[in-house]
């Protein structure tokens, strides 16, 4: 019964399923409305000290403003949205030897219940962030010698050291202003209410500072809806947008003449590739590495994923400041491979086992990388897990050793990328940020000098120093960065897939 | 028995459904000669198009690829041996576990007939599927995933309950006859009574159940799979599921394993209701 009513289903494929709704066509953005979307995950935690997942960030993000933010992204404009502007400060001086950095608050900001925002709310947020131990957040206030507030509406920050990635940091929502035991909003809405696993409804803030380009009057996010079941809701209409389609749906979506205009792509900053725990055998022979490198093929990966994505040579995206875009990604060359693992002593090829996350993609991906591997004589067993359990997992010194690695950005800097991944000083036994457990004296130096040099192009150049040892020491399989994309209906305006905050419907407005 | 055999036979229905699957079998037969392409080889270089999607139908895969450029025909004739073994070997548990029970029951009689039919009752009171998904779930736990155990098993556990409760009925009219009241008279133990007198008398009604159980465990399978809970093989209902999203713009993704396990299912329930008529010609319909 099953098969008929499926075969009756794609008999439907004649059936118009353009947009059933046009966009009015107003001149100037319309106030009103509620924006809903979805996400496949669930929003772990509301708390800007704890909440560290993309999912999470969404909702964190529209609850709560920073002293600087990005600029909001332009649609077609590859390099927007990473430019750092003032938001809850009104302006910020940097002293000439970069430790001490000096905001004034914008007048009159306020928090959703109209309490006004002092300087030492954000000094209580601070510390509050560095008690919590399991914040992890703390790792990116090390650097920070002091917060004192002079006046009430000035903050100072006084660093041990300078770090040139110190700005983008504060534009992370942990950063933002909070009152002890209160749930106030910062940021362009509040919550109403949350479901948890469920839904979550955030409602405009009237008190945010910058309420005039704020239009919508709610947003909900549906949660831990998968990416199929996403995109049938949306084209009954009971989506606004729909992100990150499943291969089947992108395809048929990118082939629709009525649908074109309303996908976005755009290269985001992340890279993706496979983690090796270079502690544990037979990955601590960086032979074996490098023979994985050249043994998969990447071009089968970028196809997979419709072409929407790039081969990487490292951990740096294009685009990011400090990337070394002549550097040419490990070649496919299974020869080559076989050479490296029989130098390494296995001849025969090894037995591993791959850990990646249960997600449609995800397990499409490692059968091509399993395929890959086959023909070096690599044998993988790949074993799919949750995120949650994965997040553990890996980051454990003593955990599966040969994993998916996934790296999304937190702030634009390479510092984010570097210093997080693959610093000796981020490796613990468990929680480890440094999941690859690679330590490395020479690239901890040039790190550690990139992130105090002022001087751009010397800083531009230390990275890419960087990158060349890891390209040569090959701590993960560098596979590829993948575009985002993201469907909306006709009259979702305003909108933009956003690099570091992805999705990000604050400033939209609905034209109907 | 040639009586039975005559009227199977003058059954067209039956004899449509016994070709059907003489040619199953002989498709999973010749599976080496039928498909020189291994059912689970990647072709992302060329089984795809260039934007990645399945090639449709051509000479070259006459029932085009699916969305890793994977042969779909070499991959429906590996699905016919996975899916037919499956159904084969959860019919037999199923069959050993419900005839085992059944005659029990119905030969005992009494207090074990009362025990035994309300842990069927149990069994029957749980909604199949749910029991076979909670089943499927522990087995998998089990680390067992990779092998066809799991899902056996599972399916065995869940179809053995109408086995048990036909052939414990059949069972107790057998053992009130009177020539195992004239066995019973003359010394006979109770396994010999069984075995040499209950267990003929039911083999025709056995042989029914089990080739309609054998239809409802190739449905179930597919189920299963389709929830992501089958074997890591290859099976039709696996495949329904992995192509699924891509009715629109792969529909032969669907309609292969569709199709087979379509043409499967109502071959072996035409066999079964042809058995069942030449077995038993006053319950036909």
């Amino acid at each position: 019964m099953k098969a008929v009513v499926l075969i009756a289903l794609a008999a439907c494929n004649g059936m118009d399923r353009g947009p059933h709704e046009r966009a009015a066509g107003h001149a100037k953005p319309v106030d009103g409305g509620t924006l809903r979307y979805a996400t496949k995950d669930r929003v772990v935690s509301l708390d800007p000290a704890i909440a560290y997942d993309e999912t999470s960030s969404y909702a964190v993000h529209a609850l709560h403003d920073t002293l600087v933010d990005y600029a909001p992204a332009v649609r077609g404009d590859p390099h927007s949205g990473t430019d750092i502007v003032p938001h809850l400060a009104e302006r910020y001086e940097v002293s000439p030897d970069g430790l001490t950095y000096h905001f004034w608050l914008r007048p009159g900001i306020a928090f959703s219940d109209g309490t006004p925002i002092v300087a030492a709310d954000f000094v209580y947020a601070l510390d509050r962030v560095r008690a919590k131990p399991d914040s992890p957040y703390a790792q990116f206030l090390v650097d920070v010698a002091a917060i004192t507030t002079p006046v009430q509406n000035e903050l100072v920050f006084q660093l041990a050291r300078p770090n040139m990635a110190f700005l983008a940091i504060l534009t992370m929502s942990f950063t933002t202003p909070l009152r002890p035991n209160t749930e106030l909003a910062t940021g362009p809405f509040v919550l109403e209410r949350w479901d948890q696993g469920r839904r979550l409804i955030v409602k405009k803030n009237p008190r945010y500072w910058d309420a005039a380009s704020i239009h919508l009057d709610r947003l909900e996010l549906i949660e831990n809806v998968p990416r199929d079941v996403q995109f049938l809701m949306f084209e009954r209409g009971e989506l606004d947008a729909a992100e990150r389609l499943s291969a089947a749906d992108y395809l048929w979506i990118t082939e629709r003449q009525d649908w074109a205009p309303y996908v976005q792509h755009r290269t985001a900053m992340n890279a993706f590739g496979s983690r090796m725990n270079v502690t544990q055998p037979p990955f601590d022979d960086r032979r074996v590495r490098q023979a994985l490198n050249y043994a998969v093929d990447k071009d089968h990966e970028v196809k997979l994923l419709e072409g929407a994505a790039v081969i990487s040579h490292g951990i740096l995206p294009p685009g990011m400041f400090g990337r070394d875009d002549a550097l040419t990604p490990y070649p496919h060359d299974p020869a080559k491979a076989r050479a490296l693992l029989a130098e390494a002593g296995h001849p025969n090829g090894l037995d591993l086992e791959y850990v990646v996350l249960a997600d449609e993609e995800a397990m499409r991906l490692a059968e091509s990388v399993k395929s890959d591997l086959a023909e070096v004589g690599v044998r993988i067993r790949i074993t799919p897990m949750s995120f949650a359990a994965y997040a553990t997992a890996i980051g454990s010194k003593s955990g599966p050793a040969f994993s998916k690695g996934v790296q999304l950005a937190d702030f634009a800097d390479p510092v984010d990328f570097f210093d997080l991944r693959f610093a000796s000083s981020e490796i613990h036994d468990q929680s480890s940020n440094n999941d690859s457990f690679y330590a490395n004296p020479e690239l901890d130096r040039i790190l550690a000098a990139a992130r105090a040099e002022p001087d751009r192009n010397e800083r531009a150049a230390l990275y890419q120093s960087a990158e060349r040892i890891l390209y040569a020491d090959a701590p993960w399989i560098w596979e590829y960065h993948q575009d985002v994309t993201e469907v909306t209906q006709p009259y979702v305006a305003g909108y933009a897939i956003h690099p570091i905050w992805l999705r990000d419907f604050s400033r939209s407005w609905l034209d109907r | 028995m040639a009586r039975e055999a005559q009227r199977f036979f003058a059954n067209r229905g039956a004899v449509v459904g016994t070709v059907l699957i003489c040619i199953l079998l002989a498709i999973v037969g010749a599976r080496p000669l039928l498909s020189a392409k291994s059912p689970d080889a990647l072709n992302i270089d060329h089984g795809l198009t260039l934007r990645g999607a399945p090639l449709p139908p051509s000479a070259e895969s006459p029932l085009g690829t699916d969305d890793l450029g994977r042969d779909v025909w070499a991959r429906i004739v590996a699905g016919a041996a996975t899916s037919l073994e499956i159904a084969c070997l959860a019919t037999l548990l199923a069959l050993v576990i419900g005839l085992t029970v059944g005659l029990v029951a119905g030969y005992a009689g009494g207090w074990v007939d009362h025990a035994l039919m309300r842990l069927v009752d149990l069994v029957l009171a749980f909604p199949f599927l749910l029991l076979a998904i909670l089943l499927a779930s522990l087995l998998r736990e089990a680390d067992l995933a990779s092998s066809i155990a799991p899902v056996v098993v599972t399916l065995g556990a869940v179809s053995w309950t109408t086995i048990a409760r036909v052939i414990r009925g059949k069972a107790m009219a057998v053992s009130r006859s009177e020539m195992i009241v004239a066995a019973r008279a003359l010394g006979a133990s109770p396994a010999r009574i069984i075995a040499r007198h209950v267990l003929p008398n039911l083999a025709g009604t056995a042989i029914v159940m089990a080739a309609i159980g054998f239809a409802q465990n190739l449905l179930s399978e597919a189920v299963l799979s389709y929830l992501g809970l089958g074997p890591a093989t290859t099976t039709w209902g696996h495949m329904l599921f992995e192509g699924r999203a891509y009715y629109r713009t792969a529909p032969w993704l669907v309609i292969a394993p569709g199709v087979a396990i379509l043409v499967a299912v109502i071959a072996f329930n035409l066999v079964g209701d042809g058995l069942r008529d030449a077995f038993d010609p006053k319950e036909s319909t």
